[in-house]
């Protein structure tokens, strides 16, 4: 008897799991394992595939010109971005968890940014860029600085994307928010009846409980940074120069205006391991500063 | 002892109104590049290009609004869009909350592995798959220029960060709840229906928006699988109209604006549940 119950139990969670383990199967797993065997022939997206071995890596380190600023350009860019936009999704967080009037409207507006399409504020922010009517130079025209070519100098045009990033973080607020909001109120009534001050408290209650949510964020938002591909189509087309092509870029302009598209399969692949390399790092490092309050669910 | 704790109220007192400010302040940043954007689509282009600049436009021409849609098709990017969005968040909220379901309630072989498989997809990058899937939509299921490769994948379990959320969600309920429908003769299906969905209504709600925000963002996945102007959405029609007009920078604001409103009036409907649905599901781990 039980046992039958059991086993229509499971039946019922695999047909519940059927969409999802098409999905990681079909769409997932098996495009992973395709852009690895891909990456090994020449393919330009008519005839049959030719082996070629690793010549398209070899090629890619050896003599391709984009490449290396790529990976550069990429990096920078997440460095940049997921500092920022910790920094101040975490700051935003901590000042929206106080008791204040009028929260729910400050949680909603600095939200605002992140449901916005990525196209339109791309161009929005190109305009607020411009070098000689837009805001930011009228801003620092104020305060007495001579004009910069935020998105047509080299030089600037990553920072200025990093900036666009940060300013669209309000997912990673609304996440830390709910981590602070999870902290057990048990823990800071027995430091306050200690003696703790405030200070005190937020170094070593608050801090220490928010690990795992700071982990989990400056986790998703490195994986995700990595993968920037978005303002380099909307707004910078790799430019000025290929300051701004990024590792994805890249990928999408070999693959589909160029149709290379097993070339870009090794790219795509390398980027694959770049991210993997960052996320095994930060996963190795964690153990040392990650706060675990015992026993894992 | 009474009067330290009357300073230590006074002391937080101050603090929240330190906070206030300063979120006061920063709220005032973050929403100066909005704004700018809206007096921008106001003004003319002689306006625009003065100098200094002004914060408030002379003359508040709405007007402008109504010349960008003449040559700007708003309406028809926006009905485009929607037959994208709309079933693939349906599809990607129903899929997501039975998985969720199956991960926090039911006991079946396999669980654990399908766990860590699914999770280990959160940490793959999706640009990877990028190029195989669409060699399999275009060449194997020969899907060109349609909106399905944009849909479909929804339907296949809406991203294991939502799975997630919604598994961790279902965990909070009582599971005396479920029990006692058991007792009644209802299936597992009935109760996920009638007893778990009411329940986690918030979470499927957070679930939707998230969606939403990441179709709507999702420029690369549509300049690929898009290809003829009729189908155009409403991120490859705004592109195409900035590279069409150069510098009409009022004409192009106002396109700007008027693509912010949907995603701005659907999370005002679903804020009420957002962050509580966030925290409900103690993203712990």
């Amino acid at each position: 008897m039980t046992n039958q119950l059991l086993k229509s139990e499971a039946r019922t969670a695999y047909l519940c799991l059927l969409p999802s383990i098409i999905g990681l199967v079909v769409l997932t797993y098996i495009p992973l394992a395709a852009v690895f065997g891909l990456s090994l022939f020449r393919w330009e997206g008519v005839g049959v595939p030719q082996w070629v071995g690793l010549k398209n890596y070899v090629r890619l380190f050896s003599r391709d010109p984009y490449f290396k600023d790529a990976i550069c350009a990429t990096v920078y860019f997440a460095f940049l971005s997921v500092v920022g936009s910790m920094v101040y999704s975490l700051f935003v967080a901590l000042l929206l968890n106080r008791q204040i009037p009028a929260r729910g409207f400050f949680r909603a507006l600095f939200y605002l940014p992140y449901v916005l399409p990525a196209m339109a504020v791309y161009i929005g922010w190109s305009w607020l860029y411009e070098t000689n009517f837009g805001l930011f130079n009228y801003l620092l025209s104020l305060v007495g600085i001579k004009k910069v070519m935020f998105i047509g100098s080299s030089k600037m045009v990553i920072p200025s994307l990093a900036l666009i990033t940060v300013w669209l973080s309000g997912n990673l607020i609304v996440i830390f928010l709910a981590g602070f909001q999870n902290v057990p109120r048990i823990y800071m009534e027995a430091a306050e009846t200690d003696g703790a001050n405030a200070w005190q408290r937020f170094w070593r209650i608050t801090i220490p409980c928010m690990t795992p949510i700071i982990f989990y964020n400056l986790l998703m938002s490195l994986i995700t940074n990595l993968q920037v591909v978005t303002p380099a189509l909307a707004l910078t087309n790799g430019g000025p120069g290929n300051s701004s092509c990024f590792l994805s870029y890249l990928m999408y302009v070999y693959a589909f205006r160029n149709g290379k598209l097993s070339y870009a399969c090794a790219i795509a692949f390398v980027s694959f391991l770049l991210i993997g390399v960052f996320t095994l790092v930060l996963f190795a490092t964690s153990k040392t500063w990650m706060f675990s309050a015992g026993g894992d669910d | 002892m009474a009067r330290n704790l009357k300073s230590k109220k006074r002391q937080e007192r101050i603090a929240n109104h330190v906070t206030l400010v300063v979120l006061m302040v920063l709220s005032a940043i973050v929403m100066l590049p909005i704004w700018w954007i809206f007096r921008s689509s106001l003004m003319s282009n002689g306006e625009l290009f003065e100098w200094p600049p002004t914060f408030l436009p002379k003359r508040w021409l709405f007007s402008n609004y109504k010349k960008t849609l003449e040559f700007y098709p708003f309406w028809k990017y926006l009905k485009n869009t929607m037959t994208i969005i709309l079933p693939a968040v349906l599809g990607g909220t129903i899929t997501a909350t039975m998985g969720g379901y199956a991960f926090a309630r039911l006991r079946f072989p396999g669980k654990k592995f399908l766990f860590s498989l699914c999770i280990g997809s959160m940490l793959l990058p999706t640009m990877v798959t990028l190029i195989p899937l669409y060699i399999m939509w275009t060449r194997g299921l020969n899907l060109v220029d349609s909106y399905l490769p944009l849909i479909l994948p929804y339907f296949c379990g809406g991203g294991a960060f939502n799975i997630f959320l919604i598994r961790q969600f279902i965990s909070t309920i009582p599971r005396e709840l479920d029990e006692a429908a058991t007792i009644d003769g209802a299936g597992h299906f009935r109760i996920l229906v009638s007893i778990i969905m009411p329940a986690i209504k918030s979470a499927m709600i957070v679930v939707a928006l998230l969606l939403f925000i990441q179709m709507w963002n999702d420029l690369l996945q549509q300049i690929i699988y898009i290809n003829s102007d009729s189908k155009f959405t409403i991120a490859i029609g705004l592109s195409q109209f900035k590279g069409s007009l150069k510098s009409d920078w009022s004409a192009i604001m106002c396109a700007t604006c008027m693509s912010f409103v949907p995603g701005v009036v659907f999370y005002l409907l679903g804020q009420k549940y957002f962050v509580e649905g966030i925290v409900m599901t103690g993203m712990k781990n």
